[in-house]
Protein backbone atom coordinates (compact mmCIF):
# COMPACT_ATOMS: atom_id res chain seq x y z
CA UNK A 1 0.00 0.00 0.00
CA UNK A 2 2.68 2.32 0.64
CA UNK A 3 5.57 2.99 -1.54
CA UNK A 4 8.97 2.33 0.10
CA UNK A 5 10.80 5.79 -0.92
CA UNK A 6 14.20 6.55 -1.45
CA UNK A 7 15.68 9.39 0.92
CA UNK A 8 18.12 10.30 -0.79
CA UNK A 9 16.10 10.94 -3.72
CA UNK A 10 13.27 13.67 -3.94
CA UNK A 11 9.96 12.33 -4.11
CA UNK A 12 8.39 14.14 -6.84
CA UNK A 13 11.73 12.77 -8.83
CA UNK A 14 10.82 9.07 -7.72
CA UNK A 15 7.38 9.97 -8.92
CA UNK A 16 8.42 10.58 -12.01
CA UNK A 17 10.68 7.89 -12.34
CA UNK A 18 7.56 5.52 -11.70
CA UNK A 19 5.45 7.00 -14.26
CA UNK A 20 8.46 6.65 -16.83
CA UNK A 21 8.17 3.29 -15.86
CA UNK A 22 5.03 2.69 -16.37
CA UNK A 23 4.91 4.36 -19.84
CA UNK A 24 7.93 2.18 -20.87
CA UNK A 25 5.95 -1.34 -19.72
CA UNK A 26 2.63 -0.13 -21.39
CA UNK A 27 0.68 0.02 -18.40
CA UNK A 28 -0.01 3.77 -19.49
CA UNK A 29 -0.43 3.97 -23.43
CA UNK A 30 -0.67 7.47 -25.82
CA UNK A 31 -3.60 9.71 -24.93
CA UNK A 32 -4.49 7.94 -21.30
CA UNK A 33 -4.86 9.94 -18.50
CA UNK A 34 -2.42 9.61 -15.43
CA UNK A 35 -4.17 9.59 -12.16
CA UNK A 36 -5.38 12.67 -10.35
CA UNK A 37 -3.02 14.64 -8.50
CA UNK A 38 -5.36 14.61 -5.73
CA UNK A 39 -5.91 11.35 -5.83
CA UNK A 40 -2.04 10.30 -5.78
CA UNK A 41 -1.97 13.08 -3.08
CA UNK A 42 -4.72 11.33 -0.85
CA UNK A 43 -3.11 7.49 -1.97
CA UNK A 44 0.44 8.38 -0.46
CA UNK A 45 -0.30 10.76 2.00
CA UNK A 46 1.82 13.39 -0.21
CA UNK A 47 1.56 17.22 -1.01
CA UNK A 48 -0.43 18.02 -3.54
CA UNK A 49 2.70 20.14 -4.65
CA UNK A 50 4.72 17.23 -4.59
CA UNK A 51 2.71 15.38 -6.88
CA UNK A 52 2.57 18.48 -9.21
CA UNK A 53 6.19 19.04 -9.04
CA UNK A 54 6.78 15.54 -10.35
CA UNK A 55 4.47 16.01 -13.52
CA UNK A 56 5.90 18.76 -14.47
CA UNK A 57 9.07 17.12 -15.02
CA UNK A 58 7.03 14.94 -17.17
CA UNK A 59 5.60 17.79 -19.39
CA UNK A 60 9.16 19.92 -19.28
CA UNK A 61 10.38 16.39 -20.94
CA UNK A 62 7.61 16.57 -23.53
CA UNK A 63 6.13 13.01 -22.55
CA UNK A 64 3.16 13.98 -20.75
CA UNK A 65 0.42 17.37 -21.68
CA UNK A 66 -1.51 19.12 -19.65
CA UNK A 67 -5.07 19.81 -20.96
CA UNK A 68 -6.78 22.28 -18.99
CA UNK A 69 -9.90 21.29 -16.57
CA UNK A 70 -8.93 17.79 -17.20
CA UNK A 71 -6.15 16.48 -15.89
CA UNK A 72 -2.62 15.41 -17.53
CA UNK A 73 -2.42 12.86 -20.86
CA UNK A 74 0.41 10.72 -22.10
CA UNK A 75 1.33 12.47 -25.60
CA UNK A 76 1.16 10.39 -28.57
CA UNK A 77 4.96 8.81 -29.09
CA UNK A 78 6.02 9.14 -25.12
CA UNK A 79 6.72 5.46 -25.22
CA UNK A 80 9.29 5.89 -28.43
CA UNK A 81 10.86 8.94 -27.07
CA UNK A 82 11.30 6.98 -23.83
CA UNK A 83 12.82 3.65 -25.99
CA UNK A 84 14.82 5.80 -28.11
CA UNK A 85 16.31 7.27 -25.04
CA UNK A 86 16.97 4.44 -22.92
CA UNK A 87 18.76 3.01 -26.48
CA UNK A 88 20.88 5.78 -26.82
CA UNK A 89 21.67 4.84 -23.14
CA UNK A 90 22.19 1.83 -23.73
CA UNK A 91 24.38 2.20 -26.43
CA UNK A 92 26.32 5.03 -25.04
CA UNK A 93 27.03 3.66 -21.54
CA UNK A 94 26.39 0.43 -21.00
CA UNK A 95 27.31 -1.25 -24.21
CA UNK A 96 30.67 -0.28 -24.12
CA UNK A 97 31.12 -2.14 -20.63
CA UNK A 98 29.71 -4.89 -22.03
CA UNK A 99 32.20 -5.66 -24.62
CA UNK A 100 34.92 -4.76 -22.61
CA UNK A 101 33.74 -7.83 -20.40
CA UNK A 102 33.21 -9.89 -23.26
CA UNK A 103 37.12 -9.11 -24.81
CA UNK A 104 38.77 -9.65 -20.64
CA UNK A 105 37.09 -12.42 -20.74
CA UNK A 106 37.79 -13.69 -24.30
CA UNK A 107 34.32 -14.32 -25.59
CA UNK A 108 33.24 -15.40 -28.69
CA UNK A 109 31.32 -12.68 -30.04
CA UNK A 110 29.67 -14.73 -33.03
CA UNK A 111 28.92 -17.83 -30.52
CA UNK A 112 27.44 -15.20 -28.01
CA UNK A 113 25.33 -13.35 -31.01
CA UNK A 114 24.27 -17.32 -32.19
CA UNK A 115 22.52 -17.85 -28.98
CA UNK A 116 20.85 -14.68 -28.77
CA UNK A 117 19.55 -14.99 -32.10
CA UNK A 118 18.33 -18.65 -31.37
CA UNK A 119 16.24 -17.21 -28.03
CA UNK A 120 14.46 -14.64 -30.12
CA UNK A 121 13.87 -17.40 -32.35
CA UNK A 122 12.38 -19.34 -29.62
CA UNK A 123 10.75 -16.58 -28.27
CA UNK A 124 8.81 -16.15 -31.45
CA UNK A 125 7.85 -19.38 -31.71
CA UNK A 126 6.18 -19.54 -28.21
CA UNK A 127 4.09 -16.10 -29.30
CA UNK B 1 2.35 35.96 -0.49
CA UNK B 2 0.05 36.16 2.18
CA UNK B 3 0.01 35.35 5.39
CA UNK B 4 -2.50 34.01 7.46
CA UNK B 5 -0.75 33.85 10.73
CA UNK B 6 1.49 36.11 11.87
CA UNK B 7 2.91 36.27 15.52
CA UNK B 8 5.10 37.90 17.12
CA UNK B 9 6.99 37.45 20.48
CA UNK B 10 3.57 35.42 21.66
CA UNK B 11 4.37 33.87 25.58
CA UNK B 12 1.93 32.48 27.71
CA UNK B 13 2.71 32.11 31.29
CA UNK B 14 1.09 29.51 33.54
CA UNK B 15 2.26 30.93 36.98
CA UNK B 16 6.17 30.34 36.67
CA UNK B 17 6.23 28.03 33.64
CA UNK B 18 6.41 29.58 30.61
CA UNK B 19 4.27 27.30 28.28
CA UNK B 20 4.81 29.48 24.92
CA UNK B 21 7.82 31.26 25.18
CA UNK B 22 8.44 34.61 22.88
CA UNK B 23 7.41 32.50 19.82
CA UNK B 24 7.34 34.56 16.40
CA UNK B 25 6.44 32.50 13.00
CA UNK B 26 4.30 33.26 10.08
CA UNK B 27 2.03 30.79 8.25
CA UNK B 28 0.99 31.60 4.60
CA UNK B 29 -2.05 30.86 2.59
CA UNK B 30 -2.39 27.59 1.41
CA UNK B 31 0.52 26.12 3.30
CA UNK B 32 0.19 23.07 5.18
CA UNK B 33 2.21 23.80 7.95
CA UNK B 34 3.12 20.91 10.78
CA UNK B 35 3.94 21.61 14.66
CA UNK B 36 6.32 19.36 15.91
CA UNK B 37 6.82 18.71 19.40
CA UNK B 38 6.57 16.52 22.30
CA UNK B 39 3.88 16.43 25.24
CA UNK B 40 3.81 19.45 27.32
CA UNK B 41 6.19 21.34 24.68
CA UNK B 42 3.69 24.41 24.41
CA UNK B 43 1.75 22.91 20.99
CA UNK B 44 -1.40 23.16 22.13
CA UNK B 45 -1.32 26.48 24.33
CA UNK B 46 -0.06 27.59 20.70
CA UNK B 47 -3.41 26.65 19.18
CA UNK B 48 -5.16 28.06 21.72
CA UNK B 49 -3.48 31.49 21.43
CA UNK B 50 -4.01 31.43 17.93
CA UNK B 51 -7.38 30.07 18.27
CA UNK B 52 -8.16 32.83 20.63
CA UNK B 53 -9.17 30.56 23.16
CA UNK B 54 -6.48 31.89 25.58
CA UNK B 55 -5.01 35.43 26.46
CA UNK B 56 -1.32 35.47 25.65
CA UNK B 57 1.30 38.77 25.34
CA UNK B 58 3.00 39.40 22.51
CA UNK B 59 0.98 39.92 19.02
CA UNK B 60 -0.49 37.82 16.95
CA UNK B 61 -2.96 38.02 13.98
CA UNK B 62 -5.08 35.63 12.39
CA UNK B 63 -6.56 36.12 9.12
CA UNK B 64 -6.15 39.74 10.06
CA UNK B 65 -8.01 39.86 13.03
CA UNK B 66 -6.75 39.48 16.94
CA UNK B 67 -8.06 36.23 17.94
CA UNK B 68 -8.74 36.79 21.44
CA UNK B 69 -10.57 40.02 21.34
CA UNK B 70 -11.94 39.12 17.84
CA UNK B 71 -13.21 35.51 18.16
CA UNK B 72 -16.44 35.37 17.07
CA UNK B 73 -15.63 36.72 13.43
CA UNK B 74 -12.81 34.24 13.59
CA UNK B 75 -14.08 31.33 13.71
CA UNK B 76 -16.60 31.94 11.06
CA UNK B 77 -13.82 31.79 8.93
CA UNK B 78 -11.34 28.86 11.30
CA UNK B 79 -12.14 25.32 12.14
CA UNK B 80 -10.62 22.84 14.30
CA UNK B 81 -10.42 19.51 15.91
CA UNK B 82 -8.74 19.42 19.48
CA UNK B 83 -7.25 16.88 20.47
CA UNK B 84 -9.42 16.25 23.35
CA UNK B 85 -12.25 15.89 20.36
CA UNK B 86 -15.42 15.10 22.56
CA UNK B 87 -18.95 14.83 21.01
CA UNK B 88 -21.64 14.98 23.76
CA UNK B 89 -22.04 11.21 23.70
CA UNK B 90 -25.98 11.34 23.59
CA UNK B 91 -26.16 13.47 20.33
CA UNK B 92 -27.64 11.65 17.50
CA UNK B 93 -25.45 12.37 14.07
CA UNK B 94 -28.84 14.26 12.38
CA UNK B 95 -28.89 16.07 15.61
CA UNK B 96 -25.02 17.38 15.45
CA UNK B 97 -25.62 17.92 11.57
CA UNK B 98 -28.85 19.90 12.96
CA UNK B 99 -27.00 21.93 15.26
CA UNK B 100 -23.77 22.78 13.10
CA UNK B 101 -26.53 24.53 10.45
CA UNK B 102 -27.83 26.21 13.30
CA UNK B 103 -25.14 27.65 14.45
CA UNK B 104 -22.36 27.86 11.86
CA UNK B 105 -22.64 29.95 8.41
CA UNK B 106 -20.17 28.56 6.59
CA UNK B 107 -21.69 24.86 7.06
CA UNK B 108 -22.47 22.72 4.39
CA UNK B 109 -24.82 19.85 5.72
CA UNK B 110 -25.06 18.22 1.74
CA UNK B 111 -21.08 18.35 1.80
CA UNK B 112 -21.12 16.38 5.59
CA UNK B 113 -23.92 13.88 4.74
CA UNK B 114 -21.98 13.36 1.38
CA UNK B 115 -18.99 12.70 3.41
CA UNK B 116 -20.85 10.83 6.33
CA UNK B 117 -22.34 8.27 3.08
CA UNK B 118 -19.02 7.43 2.50
CA UNK B 119 -18.28 6.04 5.90
CA UNK B 120 -19.91 3.27 8.54
CA UNK B 121 -21.32 6.26 10.62
CA UNK B 122 -24.78 6.00 10.23
CA UNK B 123 -26.81 9.16 10.60
CA UNK B 124 -29.30 7.90 12.95
CA UNK B 125 -26.71 6.49 15.40
CA UNK B 126 -25.56 7.97 18.48
CA UNK B 127 -22.03 9.16 19.38
CA UNK B 128 -21.95 6.81 21.86
CA UNK B 129 -22.58 3.91 20.06
CA UNK B 130 -20.07 4.95 17.55
CA UNK B 131 -16.11 2.97 18.04
CA UNK B 132 -13.68 5.87 18.02
CA UNK B 133 -12.42 5.94 14.77
CA UNK B 134 -16.31 6.37 13.80
CA UNK B 135 -15.99 9.17 16.24
CA UNK B 136 -12.85 10.83 14.27
CA UNK B 137 -14.69 10.43 10.53
CA UNK B 138 -17.41 11.86 12.24
CA UNK B 139 -15.87 14.66 13.46
CA UNK B 140 -13.68 15.16 10.11
CA UNK B 141 -16.56 14.88 8.19
CA UNK B 142 -18.06 17.81 10.03
CA UNK B 143 -15.08 19.88 10.46
CA UNK B 144 -14.44 19.68 6.38
CA UNK B 145 -17.72 20.91 5.89
CA UNK B 146 -16.87 24.04 7.06
CA UNK B 147 -15.87 25.84 4.07
CA UNK B 148 -12.88 27.45 6.38
CA UNK B 149 -9.85 29.17 5.25
CA UNK B 150 -7.75 27.95 8.17
CA UNK B 151 -8.31 24.11 9.69
CA UNK B 152 -6.22 23.68 12.87
CA UNK B 153 -5.66 19.91 13.66
CA UNK B 154 -4.41 18.99 17.37
CA UNK B 155 -3.23 15.22 17.62
CA UNK B 156 -6.02 14.48 15.34
CA UNK B 157 -4.61 10.85 14.86
CA UNK B 158 -4.15 10.07 18.21
CA UNK B 159 -5.37 6.44 19.62
CA UNK B 160 -6.38 5.63 16.20
CA UNK B 161 -5.52 2.56 14.22
CA UNK B 162 -3.30 2.75 11.57
CA UNK B 163 -5.70 2.12 8.99
CA UNK B 164 -8.10 5.12 10.22
CA UNK B 165 -5.08 7.21 10.36
CA UNK B 166 -4.04 6.59 6.94
CA UNK B 167 -7.26 7.10 5.98
CA UNK B 168 -7.76 10.01 7.81
CA UNK B 169 -5.25 11.85 5.82
CA UNK B 170 -6.04 10.65 2.94
CA UNK B 171 -9.21 11.85 2.69
CA UNK B 172 -8.10 15.18 4.22
CA UNK B 173 -6.33 15.75 1.04
CA UNK B 174 -8.83 14.18 -1.02
CA UNK B 175 -11.66 16.01 -0.29
CA UNK B 176 -10.44 19.28 1.57
CA UNK B 177 -7.01 20.52 0.51
CA UNK B 178 -6.92 22.46 -2.64
CA UNK B 179 -4.58 24.76 -2.23
CA UNK B 180 -6.40 27.79 -1.48
CA UNK B 181 -7.14 26.51 2.03
CA UNK B 182 -4.09 26.43 4.98
CA UNK B 183 -3.94 23.54 7.19
CA UNK B 184 -1.58 23.85 10.87
CA UNK B 185 -1.35 20.40 12.08
CA UNK B 186 0.19 19.37 15.44
CA UNK B 187 1.11 15.83 16.19
CA UNK B 188 4.30 13.77 17.71
CA UNK B 189 3.76 11.27 14.99
CA UNK B 190 5.85 13.24 12.24
CA UNK B 191 6.47 10.20 10.51
CA UNK B 192 3.14 9.61 9.14
CA UNK B 193 2.63 13.25 7.99
CA UNK B 194 6.06 14.80 7.02
CA UNK B 195 5.24 14.57 3.18
CA UNK B 196 2.36 16.61 3.51
CA UNK B 197 3.71 18.79 4.98
CA UNK B 198 4.87 22.15 3.05
CA UNK B 199 6.61 23.87 6.21
CA UNK B 200 7.74 22.66 9.59
CA UNK B 201 8.32 24.13 13.07
CA UNK B 202 10.00 22.30 16.26
CA UNK B 203 8.89 22.81 19.61
CA UNK B 204 10.40 22.42 22.85
CA UNK B 205 9.64 23.79 26.47
CA UNK B 206 7.83 26.64 24.69
CA UNK B 207 10.24 28.11 22.08
CA UNK B 208 10.56 27.00 18.53
CA UNK B 209 13.90 25.34 17.63
CA UNK B 210 12.78 25.29 13.77
CA UNK B 211 10.47 26.53 11.44
CA UNK B 212 11.81 25.88 7.72
CA UNK B 213 9.57 25.05 4.64
CA UNK B 214 10.58 21.02 3.61
CA UNK B 215 11.63 21.83 0.71
CA UNK B 216 15.13 23.49 2.19
CA UNK B 217 15.93 20.85 4.75
CA UNK B 218 17.68 19.14 2.81
CA UNK B 219 20.06 22.15 1.72
CA UNK B 220 20.56 23.13 5.33
CA UNK B 221 20.81 19.80 6.96
CA UNK B 222 23.26 16.75 6.42
CA UNK B 223 23.50 13.73 8.44
CA UNK B 224 26.85 12.38 8.15
CA UNK B 225 27.52 8.30 8.75
CA UNK B 226 31.36 8.65 9.64
CA UNK B 227 34.12 6.94 11.84
CA UNK B 228 37.86 6.84 12.66
CA UNK B 229 40.07 9.82 11.57
CA UNK B 230 36.88 11.52 9.39
CA UNK B 231 34.90 11.29 12.30
CA UNK B 232 37.16 13.52 13.91
CA UNK B 233 37.40 15.63 11.15
CA UNK B 234 33.91 16.32 10.62
CA UNK B 235 33.20 16.81 14.58
CA UNK B 236 35.65 19.93 13.77
CA UNK B 237 32.94 21.08 11.52
CA UNK B 238 30.76 21.22 14.83
CA UNK B 239 27.91 18.80 14.12
CA UNK B 240 24.42 19.98 16.42
CA UNK B 241 23.86 16.12 16.99
CA UNK B 242 25.97 13.06 17.62
CA UNK B 243 24.90 9.50 18.28
CA UNK B 244 26.82 6.13 17.86
CA UNK B 245 25.27 3.89 15.02
CA UNK B 246 26.80 0.18 14.92
CA UNK B 247 30.13 1.40 15.97
CA UNK B 248 29.58 4.22 13.48
CA UNK B 249 29.36 7.69 14.19
CA UNK B 250 26.17 9.41 12.94
CA UNK B 251 26.57 13.73 13.02
CA UNK B 252 23.88 16.12 11.87
CA UNK B 253 25.20 19.46 10.96
CA UNK B 254 23.17 22.78 10.49
CA UNK B 255 24.86 25.20 7.62
CA UNK B 256 27.71 23.31 6.50
CA UNK B 257 28.23 22.14 2.78
CA UNK B 258 27.25 19.02 1.74
CA UNK B 259 29.83 18.17 -0.90
CA UNK B 260 32.43 18.78 1.82
CA UNK B 261 30.61 16.69 4.02
CA UNK B 262 30.53 13.61 1.46
CA UNK B 263 34.47 13.44 1.93
CA UNK B 264 34.18 12.50 4.95
CA UNK B 265 31.85 9.69 5.04
CA UNK B 266 28.19 9.23 3.66
CA UNK B 267 26.06 12.49 4.03
CA UNK B 268 22.05 11.75 3.65
CA UNK B 269 19.40 13.99 4.41
CA UNK B 270 17.90 13.45 7.84
CA UNK B 271 14.30 11.90 8.61
CA UNK B 272 12.32 14.59 10.19
CA UNK B 273 12.19 12.47 13.28
CA UNK B 274 16.19 12.19 13.81
CA UNK B 275 16.32 15.84 12.85
CA UNK B 276 13.92 16.70 15.70
CA UNK B 277 16.33 14.94 18.25
CA UNK B 278 19.44 16.27 17.07
CA UNK B 279 17.63 19.40 17.33
CA UNK B 280 16.39 19.37 21.04
CA UNK B 281 19.15 17.41 22.21
CA UNK B 282 21.25 20.42 20.21
CA UNK B 283 19.31 22.63 22.35
CA UNK B 284 19.67 21.38 25.43
CA UNK B 285 23.75 20.92 25.27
Amino acid sequence: MDPKWNEDVPIYRQLRDRVVAMILEGVLGDGDALPSVRNVAAEYRLNPLTVLKGYQELVDEGLVEKKRGRGMFVNDGARLQLLKDERRRFIEKEWPQVVATIERLGLDTAELLEQVTQKSDAGDKND
Amino acid sequence: MTSLVTASNVSKRYGDVRAVDNVSFEIEKGRIMGLIGPNGAGKTTLLKAVLGLTDFDGQLSVLGLDPFRQRKQLMQNISFIADVAVLPRWIKVTQLLDFMESTHPNFSRKRAEELLSRTKVRKDAKVRELSKGMVTQLHLSIITAIDAKLLVLDEPTLGLDIIFRKEFYGNLLSDYFDGERTILITTHQVEEIENLLTDIMFINEGRILLDSSMESLPENFVELTTSGEDADKARRLGPIHERDVFGKKVMTFEGVDREHLARLGEAHTPSVADLFVAKVKGAAA
